[in-house]
């Protein structure tokens, strides 16, 4: 007993420091990408090709002085940046990495990702509230009106993944998509993975969405008064909210850890190429699509993507019952 | 005037998002090819004939100072008067001697028109363009540094000073006979092209049209 939940726990700390060290070059992805689509080269200084940014500007933001807006809600200002993180790294516990290599394989996988990412919306939204400054407020008002539409449009459109695979644990569900006709669930169902990919983007507040934090707008958003370590929290929140809203795409429509032939002493391979693939696609996205209006965005979530969503859960409830039973 | 309006969008090529798509496209091939960055301390700018860098008195192989006549007409010209002359007349021969010559680089637009203007083709503005200071006072320039700025400019391009000629000082594109003074350094025969006026003997190609080759004439 004792030997199995210290195995947890190196575990934990072992799939801590992987994602962690993913988050970092994740930002380090994200510069050169941008870069490259811009004709730049992004980072090139600190060591060869800028390999090294990534520690620069750990180190640099850990070093910062930790400012505090003296109107603040203190315990809720210091608050905010934790649960925004600690939402989003607990929703890695359920996700399978491969065959039987989850840290939680919990039967209710999907929902308790779906409300993480609702807990993680929750942080921004009490970090605009504590913040005490015009900026932040506006930007924690748009994020809850946001996180609130796009989460039920997300959630609609994996309803139709969970009617095909009939479970909710996500190893189930990868292993149902492996045993369907296509092998991955995105061709029968490309309605709800384009209403997801949009979700997606809108959920983790990224370009098109980032109207939370619209630099050009509201300086920072949410995060307008944090500062040094503290706005780095909200930082890797966000990131480590990608590469979780990424793993659930590869997991609920791109097949997750199978692939077209198996790798032996490597079998996460699979799943770590679709995740980088859909993180690249939300780089790709930011690099050329300009931002939303917030009435648009709104018009979009409502008017479009949850009535998608519906007509697709329909579609496939008539498809189950009469088609591929 | 004609405006051409954007073509209406089609229901399907909204519900495919055909111009998502196409920006996409267009952002994927921007990002596989070559990017324009000059990685600066490394690959430096490749410098043109006529860059106005870096203020300079050119030194007479001579004399060793500068040819600097005191006739002022760089100081009238400047635009944004960072030109301080300061000469003595002599009361005899009239002959005129410069007591300090200096230039505020801060203020400097480089134009180049006190280059243009220039009779004996002493100031210059040349192709340094890397002289940051800590100090203001490092861009007040005066004669001596003028004289040293020369040398340093002839020392890192290699250029052999008896024969730099900068373009500045025999401007291209105007008459001879309009400009000032008579000592000014001719150029080289491959800039004499495309019917400019370079040098004299140049208004009569001009007016039949033809493509003229200076030297002869």
């Amino acid at each position: 007993m004792v030997i199995e939940i210290l195995l947890t726990i190196l575990l934990i700390v072992v799939v801590f420091s992987v994602i962690m060290l993913h988050v970092a070059y994740a930002t380090y992805f994200e510069r050169k990408v941008i870069g490259h689509m811009q004709v730049r080269m992004g980072p090139m200084r600190v060591g060869p090709h800028g390999l090294l940014q990534p520690i620069a500007d750990g180190i640099k933001l850990f070093f910062k002085e930790d400012v505090f807006p003296e109107t603040a809600d203190k315990p809720t200002f210091y608050a905010a940046p934790i649960i925004c993180l600690v939402a989003a790294l607990t929703s890695i516990a359920v996700i399978p990495f491969w065959e039987g290599m989850a840290i939680s394989d919990i039967n209710i996988g999907l929902l308790f990702i779906l409300a993480m990412s609702s807990l993680a919306g929750w942080g921004v939204v009490l970090a605009g509230w504590a913040s005490n400054s015009k900026y932040a407020f506006l930007g924690g008002l748009r994020a809850s009106a946001q996180i609130i539409s796009y989460e039920i449009a997300m959630g609609l459109s994996i309803v139709g993944v969970m009617m095909m695979a009939g479970s909710l644990n996500m190893s189930e569900i990868v292993k149902a998509q492996a045993q369907s006709p296509f092998g991955i669930y995105a061709i029968p169902q490309v309605l709800g993975f384009f209403v997801f990919l949009v979700a997606m983007l809108a959920e983790t507040n990224r370009t098109p969405f980032d109207m939370p934090e619209c630099e050009s707008e509201l300086v920072a958003g949410y995060c307008t008064e944090y500062a040094g370590f503290r706005f780095a929290l909200f930082f890797l929140g966000e990131y480590v909210g990608m590469i979780v809203m990424a793993s659930v795409g590869t997991i609920c429509f791109l097949g997750g850890w199978t692939g077209p032939f198996e790798v032996p002493f490597f079998p996460i391979i699979w799943f770590m190429l679709k995740v980088y693939f859909l993180i690249f696609f939300f780089y790709w996205v930011r690099a050329t699509l300009p931002r939303y209006r917030y009435d648009q965005i709104m018009a979009l979530g409502w008017k479009v993507l949850i009535p998608l969503a519906l007509g697709n859960v329909i579609l496939t409830g008539i498809m189950k019952t009469f088609v591929w039973h | 005037m004609i405006i051409q309006y954007k073509k209406k969008r089609g229901w399907l090529g909204t519900v495919f998002l055909v111009e998502i798509l196409k920006g996409m496209g267009l952002t994927l091939r921007r990002m596989l090819s070559r990017s324009v960055t000059r990685q600066y301390p490394e690959e430096r700018p490749e410098i043109r004939i006529g860059f106005r860098g870096q203020h300079a008195l050119a030194r007479d192989p001579v004399t060793g100072g500068s040819r600097c006549v005191a006739c002022m007409r760089c100081a009238v010209v400047c635009p944004s008067r960072c030109i301080h002359i300061e000469y003595k007349k002599d009361e005899q021969t009239g002959v005129r001697e410069v007591q300090s010559y200096a230039i505020e680089a801060l203020r400097c637009i480089y134009c180049g028109y006190c280059e243009e203007v220039c009779p004996v083709n002493a100031v210059i503005l040349t192709e340094v363009y890397e002289y940051a200071a800590y100090k203001r006072d490092a861009f007040y320039f005066d004669e001596e540094q003028l004289l040293k700025n020369w040398d340093r400019f002839i020392e890192e391009s290699r250029y052999d000073p008896t024969k730099y000629v900068n373009p500045f000082w025999r401007p291209r594109g105007i008459d001879e006979r309009t400009l000032a003074g008579p000592r000014r350094r001719s150029v080289p025969d491959d800039w004499k092209m495309e019917n400019q006026w370079v040098g004299t003997g140049m208004t009569k190609s001009r007016k039949t049209g033809a493509r003229c080759d200076v030297g002869g004439h």
